[in-house]
């Protein structure tokens, strides 16, 4: 488990983390969101024991990043992916992650098949002995990720992993997160992207050196913007929109393009009503469901509100 | 402190360098200039002007006909005579003898000088036994029983060579420190290493050590070119083999050590403070003005390279070694590595 309590960072006057407070659980996928400045990576470098924190407390797996003997315990037990993949641009690709292995401690035995099991899953084996500094943004990106997790890892942090790559190398990063994802590894992204943290993360939170929430993308978007029903009729008249105004449960009722649009308390129960009281009405009901609120409409009321 | 952990990194420093032409190039060029080219260079010249030593003084024919002692003399001239004490101006003088005289702008020829002081004299063709002189032509002459000038000179200009084995270990950090560390910086992958189970200490002496094996290494293989020019090219002229001696040793194996010691940690420091290669080259070097002043010191002849002094230099920069760790480790703290480094 992750957890912090209150973590805050400054450097000289400027405040980079306000005290933050979270806990994830293991095998969770988290993400933060928040735009530049907004202190993710100082966040990220406090949980990894880079840097200290100016107040507040933080425990992974239970131990105390502000323990020096924690400390040590705390960087075997989790792997990073800094923003920029920090590769020996003059070795080759196994060299570079066998270094990694010998410091993490990967028994001498396991450290080769580890070793190459994940260049083979990212596609890297048959130019292990290339020098990386020849290797395209999104290959050296997944030799940082095989780096991170050559030690296996029960934590796992990403510094805006997708972030250089192109789609189709962004979309294998992806689906091995998920794959992490469901092998257990706890997973903590900082990403701009918000595809990504929707995709590959169980909750998000949003940072602007203040937490501003914490939820999964659907408890944000009920949160944030309550829920709401679509009906499209074939013909929108008047007696219709005040016969469901009516309804006790219904918070809000506006028209748009021929349909209406319910916020109410809980569309999947609801909507079996509306839908027999507008037929008892003779209305022709062409279209019905929930509208759902993207992250990127939570992300930006967050922002603007904060 | 894990030393498997340092090694570790050690090792991958070592995969690095032998990527690195400008690293391979200080590590086998600079020894080349330093410990090849450089003594042939200062030596030969010097060594082929040189009085040779004399085991058996010349055979000069003098039949003393007279003898004076304790009277001065002026623009006189003299053969077969025998002076003791005396003080001889603008004279000149043939198959003489001279016990504890002062010459001065006196031309001598043939003759046997004792513990005789000579100044801006000829002293051509005689036995010279244990006397000072200075400004003087001796063509022909044999130094027996003492040092000639042209010993003493080679001998101050051998110690000093001592200077190209101080600096060797003291440039060549500069080079693979400024690769080392600025380079890790450029490619920002510091971080991913800070973020691994090891101790700021166990990362600084990793990498420390990486610049320091090879540094002094080199160095004491260097050694073995130059005794062997630097004997070849004087012992005709000393009668034996100057190299290897005391102070060498000191110099080469203690001192050549604490010195690459220093520039090591000093880089350290100094690309803590830049993100060029360059610029950390430029400032790092500065390390090498204290030891070139230490030389020029001894080759003005202010100091005598001796065993002591030696000695005592290893101390200072022992003492500058302690004082330079504690700035180091200081400088190498994670934190300061990811928030202060520029």
């Amino acid at each position: 488990m992750i957890e912090t309590q209150d973590l805050t960072r400054r450097f000289d006057k400027l405040l980079a983390v306000d005290r933050v407070s979270l806990s994830i659980r293991d095998g969770e996928a988290f993400a933060f969101l928040g735009p530049n400045g907004a202190g993710k990576t100082t966040t990220v470098r406090m949980l990894c024991c880079l840097i200290a924190a100016s107040s507040g407390k933080a425990f992974i797996g239970g131990l105390d990043i502000s323990d020096k003997k924690d400390q040590v315990k705390i960087r075997g037990m989790i792997g990073l992916l800094p923003e920029n993949p920090g590769l020996y641009e003059s070795l080759g690709a196994h060299r570079n992650i066998e270094f990694f292995a010998k410091l993490y401690g990967v028994p001498i035995s396991e450290r080769e098949e580890r070793i190459r099991s994940l260049l083979k899953t990212l596609n890297l084996w048959e130019r292990r002995n290339e020098p990386v500094g020849k290797f395209s943004k999104g290959m050296k990106q997944k030799v940082a990720i095989a780096r991170a997790l050559v030690h296996h890892p029960d934590y796992l942090f990403l510094d805006e992993p997708t972030a250089a790559l192109d789609p189709e190398s962004a979309k294998t990063v992806r689906e091995f997160l998920i794959e992490l994802k469901r092998e257990g590894v706890t997973l903590f992204l900082n990403t701009h992207n918000l595809d990504e943290a929707q995709r590959v993360s169980d909750r998000i939170g949003v940072l602007k050196t203040k937490l501003l929430a914490v939820g999964s993308p659907d408890e944000l978007a009920s949160r944030y913007f309550g829920r709401t029903s679509l009906v499209q009729l074939s013909e929108l008249r008047p007696e219709h929109v005040a016969s469901i105004r009516s309804l006790p449960y219904v918070q809000d009722v506006r028209t748009s393009n021929g349909s209406i649009l319910i916020d109410l308390d809980d569309p999947k129960k609801r909507n079996p009503e509306i839908v027999s009281l507008l037929v008892e009405q003779g209305a022709k009901i062409e279209h019905v469901e929930e509208v759902k609120h993207g992250l990127e409409d939570i992300y930006l009321k967050l922002m603007g509100g904060s | 402190m894990r030393f498997e952990k340092t090694w570790i990194i050690v090792r991958k420093e070592f995969s690095e360098f032998r990527r690195n032409k400008y690293i391979l190039y200080s590590l086998v060029l600079m020894p080349i200039i330093m410990a090849v080219v450089l003594p042939i260079v200062y030596l030969v010249p010097t060594a082929s002007f040189a009085t040779p030593p004399a085991d058996h003084p010349l055979e000069l024919n003098i039949h003393i006909l007279a003898e004076t002692e304790h009277i001065e003399f002026n623009n006189t001239t003299f053969a077969n005579m025998r002076f003791v004490h005396c003080d001889l101006r603008d004279c000149i003088a043939f198959r003489c003898e001279f016990q504890e005289c002062n010459l001065t702008y006196v031309l001598v020829r043939d003759s046997n000088l004792t513990s005789v002081t000579a100044k801006s004299s000829n002293v051509l063709h005689c036995n010279i036994w244990t006397s000072t002189i200075i400004s003087s032509n001796t063509q022909g002459s044999l130094f027996l029983g003492q040092e000639s000038q042209s010993e003493y000179f080679l001998k101050i200009l051998i110690n000093s060579l001592l200077m190209f084995f101080i600096l060797i270990p003291s440039i060549i950090p500069t080079v693979i420190a400024s690769y080392s560390f600025v380079g890790e910086k450029l490619n920002r992958s510091l971080e991913p290493l800070l973020a691994t189970p090891t101790t700021d200490l166990e990362l600084l002496l990793g990498k420390a050590l990486a610049i320091f094996i090879p540094a002094t290494l080199v160095t004491w293989l260097s050694l073995v070119p130059t005794i062997v020019i630097v004997d070849v090219v004087t012992s005709p002229i000393l009668g034996y083999n100057i190299l290897p001696n005391y102070v060498w040793l000191v110099g080469v194996f203690l001192v050549a050590p604490l010195v690459c010691i220093l520039s090591v940690l000093f880089n350290v420091i100094v690309s803590a403070k830049v993100s060029d290669v360059r610029t950390s080259q430029q400032i790092g070097s500065i390390v090498i003005l204290p030891i070139i002043a230490f030389f020029m010191i001894g080759l003005a002849g202010f100091i005598t390279l001796n065993l002591e002094n030696m000695a005592l230099f290893g101390l200072a920069v022992l003492c500058l070694d302690a004082l330079v760790f504690v700035l180091a480790t200081r400088a190498f703290e994670r934190e300061k590595i990811l928030v202060n480094w520029k």
